[in-house]
Order: C-alpha cells, then structure tokens, then sequence
C-alpha cells in the first residue's frame, strides 16, 4: 500500500508529536519501506515503470498475509528528478518516518546525493542505479544494488560495438544530469582500452531541442556508431529522429531508454526505429528460439491479468520493481526488521530468484546483478513487451 | 550638553523629550527576540523533519539578509542572485574535498568561499551602476545561467553533472540539530549585522539612492562607493549561504541550483517590504515553510511566489513590514503649523562662514541650438540673499543645476572663493558645503521625517561600513551626533513633533521645509533654494522668509529660485533678472520692481 | 556544416528579432519593459502544439486562435500589470508586476502541459529538404512583421497614433489622441508578435515551457544593442545573435555558446550602456 504525501505529512505530524520516545515494535504493526522514485520530471522513465511492478508486487505480498502477519507500508516520496528534493525526501524517510529499509532513488544523480545521507541514518537501503560509484561495501555497508553497474553495461554495449559491428570510430554523448556525465567519464576510457577511438565526446542540455549540431559535429569528426547515455526519452528520441533526418545511416548502441514506448512514441517516423541496439537483460528477452523463460511468460501473464500498461515502458523496470520488494521481505521474513540483521542477510544471499535476474551478494561485493545477463537488443523487435537480441549477438 | 536654563537650552530639552523620531529600543528588538527564542527552542517541539525546513529558512535567510541591503535598501533589481549561492556552494564543497588543492577544514572552506562571493558579488552587481534597471534585472539573470552553464562543464573540479559532496563539519555541528544551531547563529548575526547597517548612514544612503537619488548626490553620497561595498558583503554573505546549503545537501549537483531559488529570494524581499529587516526575514519563513503543509503546493511553490508578487506589487507595495508599521497608523494632528525657531538656526549653523563668494562668471550653456544660459554673470555673497527670477523657461533652474553640477557650462565657469568648481562632480559639492533643495521635493517617502533629515549628514559620519556592521563605538558617536544635529535641524524648521512620521504621509509644504532641514544639516556655506515657495500657503510663505533671513544672517549665502514676487522682494539683498538665458537686470530689490524691462517683461502692470 | 549555420542562425536570430520587436512595440507605447514578451513566444509554441497536435484543430484556425491567445495575454500584461503601476512615482514596479506575472504563466504552463519539450507539429505535410520549412517559417514572419509595421507607422492613421504617443506623451494627451485605447491596441499587437514568433519557431524550439525564460533573455539582447525603441536594429541585432550563437553552438557546443553570447551581450553593454545606436538623455532634475 501506498500513502500520498498528504497522509505522509500527516501521519508524520503524528510520529513527529511522540517520535520522542519510539514505543517497542507491536506485533501487527506495518512494516515500513521507504520509496524514492522520480515519478515525475525529465528522468522520470524509469521510475514510472518500477513503480508499476513494485505497487504490484507489495499488494500481492500484503494480499498472502505480509510478512509475519504484518502488512507492508510503502512510503513514497516522489524525487521529481531532483536531486536536491531526493535529499529532502530521504531526509523525511529516515528522520520523520523511520522507516527499517530504503528502496531507491531509481536514478543516479539522485542516488548520489542520498546514499550517504542514508549511511550516515544507518538505514539499509537497496537500489537500482547504474553508476559505478553508488556501492562500495567498506564506505557504504548497508547500500545494495539490485542492478547492474556502469561497468557491465558499458562492457556490453562497448563489446557489441567494437567487437560485434566491428566499428573503431565512436561519438559518445550523454545529457548532463549525473547519470549521463557519469557514464560518458566511464565508457569513454574502456572504449579506448578495447582500441576504439573515441572521435566525439559530449554532454548536451536534455532540453535542448536542436541537436542537429551535435550530430553534424559526430559526422564530421567520421563517427560509426552513435552511443547516447541518457534516460530522457525526448532526448533520445530527438537523437533518433535527427539521425534520420539526416538520413545517416549508422547504428545507435546505447542506454535501455532507447527502447522504450515513451521514446517509440516520440519518433517522428516507425522506421526511424531500425539499427537502434538498446541493452536489456537476457531473462526477460526472447531467446534465439524465439521463447521467454517461463518465468517472464509467467509474469507477463500476471501482468496482464493485473491489466498492467507496457506498451509506454520497458518490461525490465516493471520486473526490477516487482523483484526488489519480494527480496526485502524474504530477508524480513527470515531475520526481521532490524537494520543489522537484514544487511546481514543480504549479506550472503545466493541468487534470489528475481524475473529480471538471479541476485546475489557477498560481504564485499554489493554489485548483485550477473555480468553474462546483460545483453543489447533491437528495438523495433518489440513485441508483447520483450525484445530479440540483437544481430550478430553472441550467446 | 547646554545645562543652563537659558530659553534655548529649554526647548531643546523640550525637544528631545518628545517624539524622539526612532522607535523605542525595546520595540524594535523584540520582534527578533521571540523569533530567536522560537528558533533556539526549536528542537523542542519540532521533530526531524520540520528540523531540515528550519535549518532551510536559517541558511536561506543568510542569503537573503545580505541580499536585502542590494535589493531591499539599495533598489537594485538582482533576480539571479543564486548564482553566489551556486558559487559559495561550490567553492566551499571543491575547497573542502580537496579537488583542487590539499582539502581544507570547512570552517577555512567557508571563509575563503566567502572572498570568493565578495569578489563575484562586486562582479555581479558593477553594471548596475552603468545599466538602466531592466539591463541589469536581465544581466543578473545571465550570469545565473553562465554560472551554472560553468558548473556543468569544468568537470574536472566540479564534477560536472556529477556534483560533489558537500562539505561535512565537525562535531558538535556534525548532528542534525548541531548543524541546525551552527546555521541559526549564522543567520541570527547576519540579522543583528544587516539591522545595524539598516539603522546606520549607510542604510539610509542606499535607501536615499533608491528612492531619491538626486537629493543623495546632492548631499554627497557616493553611490558607486556604497553599492561596491554593498555588493561586496551580500556576495560574501550568499556565498557562506552556499556552503551551508551544500553541507545541508550532503550532495550538490548543478541541477539544484535552480531559477525558483532565485525567485524565492527575490521575492522574499519584496513580500517582506523594502527598507525592512523583519519583513523580509518573516518572508523568508514564510515562503520556505509554506510549500511544506500540503504536497500539492510544493509542485505550485514558484506560481504561488509570483501571484504573491503581483498582489504585493498592486495593492501592498510596503509589504509585510507596511502591514505591521502600527506607528505609522495614528492619525496626524490636523491643522498642524510650521513655526521656524530663528534662535535654533544660529545654533545650529555654527560653522564659519565662506571667506569668498559663490560667483557665476560669463556662464553659457545650449541644449542643441537652444541657448539656455547666455553669458551669465552672477554673485552669491555668504550672509546675504541672491534672488534669481525670469519668465519659465529663462534658464533659472539650469543656472541652479549648473552650479551644483548636473550640467557642465561650456562656456565660462562657477567660482567658490576664486577657484573654478570641477563641472559635473555633483556629490562634491555636499564636500564643499554647497546644498540645495529641489523644484519637487525629493524625498525618501518610506523613512521617518528624521531619518530623511539624517540622510543630509551622511558625509559627516567617521565610522566605516565595517564599524556600523559590527555595532562598534565610532558607529553609535556618529548616530547620536546626526540625530542630534537632525533633531536641531527640524526643530528650527519648526517640524519637530513629526520627526518620527513616515515622510509619505506629509503634507507638501511640509516637505519642502524637510528638504530645507536636510540640506542645513551640511552647515552649507551656500545654499540653493529652487522654487521653496511653490505651493506654500501666504502663512507658511511668511514663516519660509523667516526662516531664510535667519539662515543667511547665520552667514549663509543664499541663491533663491523663485516665482513668488513678494517673497523675493522682501528678502533678497540683491536680485537678478533673467530673460531667455540672458541678465535682463540685477540690483537691489527696489531697483528692479521699478525696471521698465522687467516690468514689460515678468512682472506686468 | 556552413549551410545549417546559416539556416539555423537565421532562422533563431529571426525569432529573437519578432521578441525584441514585441518589447519594443510595448515598450513604444509605455516607456516600460515587459517580462512577458519571451512568455508570448513560448505561448505561441505551446498553444500550437496544444490546438494542433493535441486537439487536432487544423493549421490555420489554430494559427488564428494562436495569435488571438497572444492578444489576449497582451492585453492581459497592459491591464493587471502596465496600467496600475504607471502612476505609480516608483517606475520599477513595472520590473516586479510583469516578472510576477511572466513567473505566473509560465509556472502554470509547466505544471500543466509538461515539464519537458513537446513535439510541435509540422504546418505543412511536406517532405524534408535542405531549406526546411522550420528554417524559412521564422524568416518569413519576420519580414511580414516588418513590412507590416512599416506599412503601419507610414500609411495608417493608427499607425501614426503609436508614433505620436511613442514620441511625444504630453504632446500627443493633449492633441487629444487616446492614450489608453492606443495602449492597449499597442500591447495587443505585441502579444500578436510575440505568439507569432513562437509559432512560427515552434518547428525548431518545440513546445516547451522553460522557451520563455530563453526567449526573455536572448529577445532583450537585440534590444539592448539595437536600441530601446528601435525596430529596425532589433533585426540587425538579433539576426547577428542568432548567427553568432549558432556559429559558437556548431564549433563548440551548447555550452560554451551560451557563455560566450552573453560574455559578448555583457561587454558590449558595459561599454555602450544605451545600446549601439543610443538613446536620448533626459532631464533628470
């Protein structure tokens, strides 16, 4: 269940009034998580498709009797894409709130600013943003990411250019929140590793709705392939349709939000789609039969039962959404909601079985997602919500 | 102190008993008092969120003090004053990480984030002593971007789109409620700081250069001078606001420095009311607290500011402090009646008079192939009355704003005691002991009649900016001295049981005997009437002449710039005529009323 | 590459030019500046993606309702925000009453059309080319407004009334013209010029709410170099704007291009506060 930020504010009038002296936990006492998706504003893509598997998910748990007995209240404070009103919200969260686990910021910029704060609380907190930086079990011990790193998805996305398409000449451009200058510093050294060379770099105004400039810059400098890094669906869907204005023909590898339905909405023409290699995640794309797992039809299923929008989104977020409760409850389950013994528990999870990957954990590393499930795929293969892996992609 | 019952020695005690012209010290400070008390005991009653609001109006109001003197007192439209907080925030976060040089303690951060804000708030605020106040309200909204647009792209120090840690201080300030107190004292010195200066000469020049800036000039009030520093201390000021901002962030990224902020600063101000410390500080918590009851208004925060704006602008331009100005409301005795005390005049113009005259020599000025003055010859001799008459538009008032430096003759010279006056340097000659008064009052009409008449003395004060700041010895010598001198003054005039009423509820003979009393607060050796009698009934004409003839037997020379024949006859030692920029006649007063051209000419059957 | 430089830097300096046209039309009538001329540009966007695209009204009445929406916030600016502070002895409450309600339509065109740039639909269903419509649409609204003006100020009665006023206040009270009709007109005019400009921008600036506070700033520059009052080197200025802006934004990067622009915009001012071509002193005591 959710609560708006009327109720927020109210109940947290009330916590504030006798938040003195907390009392000792009763038995049928919610349990309270603490959510921070961006579910407004300029990078607001990603959390409107986790916040669809998530509210999901807390219902069925809720629904199969909560955890103990006890029903999972989902706070939710809205980031609007700000950093500084993530701040805010993780503040409220942990001080008025007190809630036992954190789930987001689901983007980096925001992630940035709020893990330490939230280290600082001692509050465990679990999410799914992409930057390198965002984990690290010594300065960090209570911050989990349930998702892959900048590392693994610039491996992909980098091997499939150089290695797969076999293009040495490379621009790379990425919007200029946190997330996108993050990923540029880090995919442009391990291009150049593998030998790529690098002929443009930029960071450009999401807003900005002229990009003809940019891409005129690229082609000149002789660019092959085109790598955005942002998750602004206008953004890259104005990158698409100037490509195709200029009717140049080169391939675009880069951020998931490539293909999503908020960019395939925003395209001036359907073919404008071709030769544009999203990354995704192997669970939840069609295999080279043709076939989904059985757990994805399964979950699709469900979510067509449960008549869950996709056509606007992508199907990893929704199942990244579904999948991060269910692993914060099975850790209460099993330890309860004490910060220490939850962080513990993470501590050494093996492959939970999640729709969009197995996670596991360790002591020292916090990075739960699988290097060999991130792969690229083809955006207008879309269908039902699930991609084909892209051309030429190996196993 | 004059202890003697002499009958002067009476009245000024008379005088100084009642209507003392400044609010009562209690009165004034209490406001401040129960809004410190509230927010010490804070933590009391307010839980951890409400914590982080608070500690957000402390360091905003930091920010906006300082802001208050450029925007407030000074008038200077500066919307895009986030980018200092965008600088102090960064400087102080880059400086203690350690990006660019071996980290620094935060506390040495801040400081050094502080020089960095006063360098750019000098930078930022310069044009606006060159630019129209539109160009500059513009300008100051390009360099928010600019400053921004820097972040952004200097990577390697700060972190670009990435952003960097804000600074983290130490114990005891490292806690919520710590840091909560360390950001309360801040922002309760910036408050006793930027009242001093309020309550100081400083203040009321930046008021006088807002709302009448050629009556500043003529009192000798600097204003590039005043607005460099001005701008100097509210940069340094908003930058040690960013830096608590950062360290209240944790984490700051360029995104977050955003126009809204800028407006809510802005807007702050003008809620709170002009010339006002308590206004805008309750505007600052008001606007920072406001979004936070209900979620919708949160998303409306920016709309609500502006329609706030607007209905401030249209229908309560004094703002918050207008509304709480309860002095202000008692009705004024009606029938009140200037009564000029000649005995206090001698008082209070004490100095020497001018060993030489003030003399006009062969003076020409054209406005395109107009000839305004014509080789004019004319001499103001100290202790005597020089009346200057003509038809409109013979040249009288440029004669008189020649001679105060509005225009530069082209041909010919002012004289004082021989030495030709430097053309076009109007706020020396305050310097010079050279006043003067104007054709419509100019006045500063949101200050109290005294502090209007204090503004005359400006150039008399010793302290610097620095000691009115800090409340030190000197400051207060200087006040007790111009308040006395200002009390004299209006007591001459005969205006004293107003001192203390708002300027803007005077009727306009009223007025024009303050302006009298402001220009005789520089103990003038000259002064320069332009048209004093405009307006004034027959009763109040008779007191004016009382009052001149007092003034220049106190060994004043007297220029007078009148319509009014009578008046002039009766007082004047010497009068010049002037017809079309030229001396039609000049003489004693006799000679001229019986002049067959002046009579043909002006003064008619 | 020197293609698209020109075709954008034209065609941006073109709708820059109509927003420094719009502020001078009102401020010709009102001796004051007003915030709200980068928001009738933004309008004139918004308001078309929101007739055409989204309500599916066709190109032409929705052009019309575009530029009725543009009179009507001009009139709108004159009534709440010009005429009341007119009088008043403070001539910079005009600065805060327009900001406040510039800040107002904007805010409200944030919150409930997007906080992101919308698609704004093509006027006229033809194939890309080089010299696209987005390029020639700006260009040629800028030479009817022109034309238009001038055809105005020379050969209409009315025209010759704004003239009057804009030159003489006094002179033209006491002739007996009516100055507040006249006003209003002038400022609707305005909001017509305005809108027009976004509108025909909207192909390449898309409809996006934060276009105001871009077309605020980079609309005044023309004005300031060209003039307060003066038409004809707000269109020099602006086209020369909108060159060197784009030129900056081709070689370097958005950046760096808006750094440089307003570095020049501010040296420049510094050393000619009056603009390029100057203003008349006024009596001051």
């Amino acid at each position: 269940m959710s609560m708006t930020r009327r109720q927020v504010l109210a109940s947290g009038a009330a916590a504030i009034a006798g938040s003195m002296a907390r009392p000792a936990t009763a038995a049928k006492e919610p349990i309270l998580i603490g959510y921070l998706p961006a579910l407004t504003g300029p990078s607001s893509s990603t959390g409107v498709g986790i916040n669809r598997g998530i509210q999901l998910a807390v219902q069925e748990i809720n629904a199969a009797g909560g955890i103990d007995g006890r029903q999972i209240e989902l706070i939710t404070r809205d980031t609007q894409s700000d950093p500084t009103k993530a701040v805010n919200g993780a503040a409220e969260l942990t001080r008025g709130q007190k809630v036992s686990v954190v789930f987001g910021p689901v983007n980096s910029g925001e992630s940035l600013a709020v893990v330490p704060l939230l280290a600082r609380t001692n509050t465990p907190q679990v999410h799914p943003c992409w930057v390198d930086s965002l984990t690290d079990p010594k300065k960090y011990p209570m911050c989990f990411r349930n998702a892959p790193t900048n590392q693994q998805i610039g491996g992909a996305a980098n091997g499939y250019v150089v290695d797969v398409l076999k293009h040495k000449k490379v621009a790379v451009i990425s919007d200029t929140t946190g997330y996108g200058t993050a990923s540029v510093n880090a995919y442009v050294p391990m291009l150049k590793a593998k030998g790529a060379d690098v002929v443009y770099q930029g960071n450009v105004d999401a807003a900005n709705p002229d990009l003809k400039p940019e891409l005129l810059r690229m082609r000149s400098a002789g660019a092959e392939a085109i790598m955005p890094w942002s998750v602004n669906a206008g953004f890259l869907s104005r990158i698409i349709n100037t490509r195709g204005q200029m009717e140049w023909d080169v391939p675009i590898v880069g951020q998931t939000t490539l293909g999503s339905g908020q960019t395939q909405a925003l395209l001036e023409k359907p073919d404008y789609w071709a030769k544009v290699y999203p990354n995704n995640f192997r669970p939840v794309c069609y295999a080279a039969d043709g076939k989904l797992t059985d757990r994805t039809s399964a979950f699709l299923d469900r979510l067509k039962s449960a008549r869950i929008e996709m056509s606007d989104t992508l199907l990893w977020w929704i199942a990244v959404g579904y999948d991060s409760p269910r692993m914060i409850a099975e850790a209460m389950k099993a330890v309860g909601t004490e910060a220490e013994q939850i962080v513990g528990y993470l501590n050494k999870l093996k492959e939970f079985p999640g729709v969009y990957g197995d996670i596991s954990f360790a002591p020292d590393q916090h990075n739960g997602y699988p290097d060999q499930e991130v792969v690229m795929v083809e955006a207008n293969s879309l269908k039902d919500g699930a991609f084909k892996l892209a051309p030429g992609y190996g196993a | 102190m004059d202890t003697q019952a002499t009958p002067e020695a009476t009245e000024l005690r008379a005088v100084r008993t009642t209507g003392q012209g400044t609010p009562g010290a209690l009165g004034a400070v209490l406001p401040f008092l129960v809004l410190l008390a509230v927010g010490v005991a804070f933590p009391l009653f307010g839980g951890g969120y409400w914590g982080v609001i608070a500690t957000r109006a402390c360091v905003y109001w930091v920010l906006v003090s300082g802001l208050n003197l450029v925007v407030g007192f000074a008038g200077q439209i500066a919307i895009g004053w986030v980018a200092l907080l965008t600088l102090g925030a960064y400087a102080t976060s880059v400086l203690a990480a350690g990006n660019v040089m071996p980290a620094l303690p935060p506390y040495l951060a801040l400081v050094c984030a502080a020089l960095v804000g006063a360098v750019f708030g000098l930078i930022v605020g310069l044009p606006a002593l060159r630019l129209r106040t539109f160009y500059f309200a513009i300008t100051t909204l390009g360099f928010a971007t600019i400053v921004t647009q820097v972040a952004l792209a200097w990577q390697s120090v700060t972190g670009g789109g990435i952003g960097v840690p804000g600074p983290v201080f130490p114990e005891p300030f490292a806690s919520q409620w710590g840091f909560y107190y360390f950001c309360l004292g801040l922002a309760a010195v910036c408050t006793w700081m930027t009242a001093n200066i309020a309550a100081s000469r400083f203040g009321r020049a930046l008021t006088a250069i807002r709302d009448a800036e050629v009556a500043a000039e003529a009192s000798g009030i600097a204003k590039p001078a005043l607005l460099a520093i001005v701008f100097l201390f509210s940069g340094a000021v908003a930058a040690v606001a960013g830096g608590l901002f950062a360290a209240l962030q944790s984490y700051i990224t360029p995104d977050a420095f955003t126009f809204d902020l800028s407006v809510l600063f802005f807007i702050a101000i003008l809620i709170g009311g002009r010339s006002s410390v308590l206004g805008p500080l309750l505007g600052t918590i008001l606007l920072t607290v406001l979004p936070e009851f209900a979620a919708p208004l949160v998303a409306w925060s920016t709309f609500l500011y502006a329609a706030l704006l607007l209905v401030i602008v249209l229908a309560i331009p004094g703002g918050i402090a207008e509304l709480l100005d309860f002095r202000n409301r008692r009705p004024l005795e009606s029938g009140r009646a200037i009564v000029p005390q000649p005995r206090l005049v001698a008082r209070l113009l004490d100095a020497a008079p001018a060993t030489g005259a003030l003399t006009l020599d062969q003076l020409g000025l054209s406005f395109g192939g107009v000839r305004a003055i014509d080789g004019l010859d004319l001499e103001i001799r100290p202790g005597q009355v020089h009346g200057l008459i003509g038809p409109n538009g013979s040249g009288k008032t440029t004669t008189l704003n020649v001679i105060s430096g509005y225009y530069a003759p082209q041909r010919g010279a002012v004289r004082l005691e021989g030495a030709a006056l430097p053309p076009l340097a109007r706020h020396l000659r305050a310097h010079m002991r050279i006043a003067r008064t104007f054709q419509t009052p100019r006045i500063v009409g949101s200050a109290s009649v005294l502090q209007n008449v204090m503004i005359g003395g400006t150039i008399h004060g010793h302290g610097t900016f620095v000691e009115s700041l800090l409340s030190l010895p000197r400051h207060w010598r200087d006040e007790a001295m111009l308040r006395e001198t200002a009390m004299l003054a209006l007591a001459a005039v005969g205006l004293e049981r107003l001192a203390p009423v708002r300027a803007d509820r005077l009727q306009h003979a009223e007025l024009r005997f303050i302006e009298i009393a402001r220009a005789l607060m520089l103990r003038p050796a000259f002064l320069l009437l332009d048209e004093p009698a405009a307006g004034l009934s027959a009763e109040e004409i008779v007191r004016l002449s009382t009052l001149l003839l007092a003034i220049a037997r106190a060994g004043v020379g007297v220029l007078l710039v009148e319509h009014h024949p009578d008046l002039i006859f009766d007082i004047c030692h010497h009068v010049t005529v002037l017809n079309l920029g030229r001396k039609l006649a000049a003489g004693t007063p006799a000679e001229i009323r019986s002049h067959r051209e002046v009579v043909n000419a002006y003064l008619g059957g | 590459m020197i293609e698209s430089i020109i075709l954008s830097g034209t065609a941006m300096g073109c709708i820059y030019a109509l927003i420094a046209v719009t502020y001078n039309v009102m401020f010709s009538a009102s001796r004051v500046f007003s915030f709200t001329a980068g928001t009738l540009g933004m309008l004139g966007g918004v308001l078309g993606a929101l007739f055409i695209a989204r309500m599916g009204m066709p190109v032409a009445l929705g052009f019309i309702v575009v530029l009725a929406g543009g009179a009507a916030l001009g009139l709108v600016t004159e009534i709440v925000a010009v005429r009341p502070v007119l009088k008043s002895l403070d001539q910079h409450l005009y600065v805060l009453s327009t900001l406040a309600l510039a800040l107002m339509v904007q805010q409200f065109t944030a919150i409930e059309w997007s906080t992101e740039p919308q698609p704004f639909p093509r006027l006229f269903g033809l194939a890309r080319v080089d010299f696209d419509q987005q390029f020639w649409l700006p260009m040629l609204a800028c030479a009817v407004v022109i034309v238009g003006l001038e055809l105005l100020y020379r050969h209409t009665l009315i025209g010759h009334a704004f003239l009057a006023i804009a030159e003489d206040n006094y002179a033209a009270r006491a002739l007996g013209l009516p100055e507040r009709g006249l006003r209003m007109t002038s400022y609707a005019l305005a909001g017509v010029i305005g809108a027009l400009a976004g509108f025909a921008g909207g192909e390449m600036m898309l409809a996006f709410f934060a276009n105001a506070p871009l077309l605020t700033f980079y609309g005044f520059v023309p004005v300031s170099l060209g003039g307060m009052g003066n038409n004809r080197g707000a269109v020099v200025a602006g086209l020369l704007l909108g060159l060197f802006q784009q030129t900056a934004n081709f070689l370097v990067g958005g950046i760096f291009a808006s750094v440089a622009v307003f570095a020049v915009f501010i040296i420049v001012l510094l050393a000619r506060p009056d603009g390029l071509v100057g203003a008349a002193q006024q009596r001051r005591v």
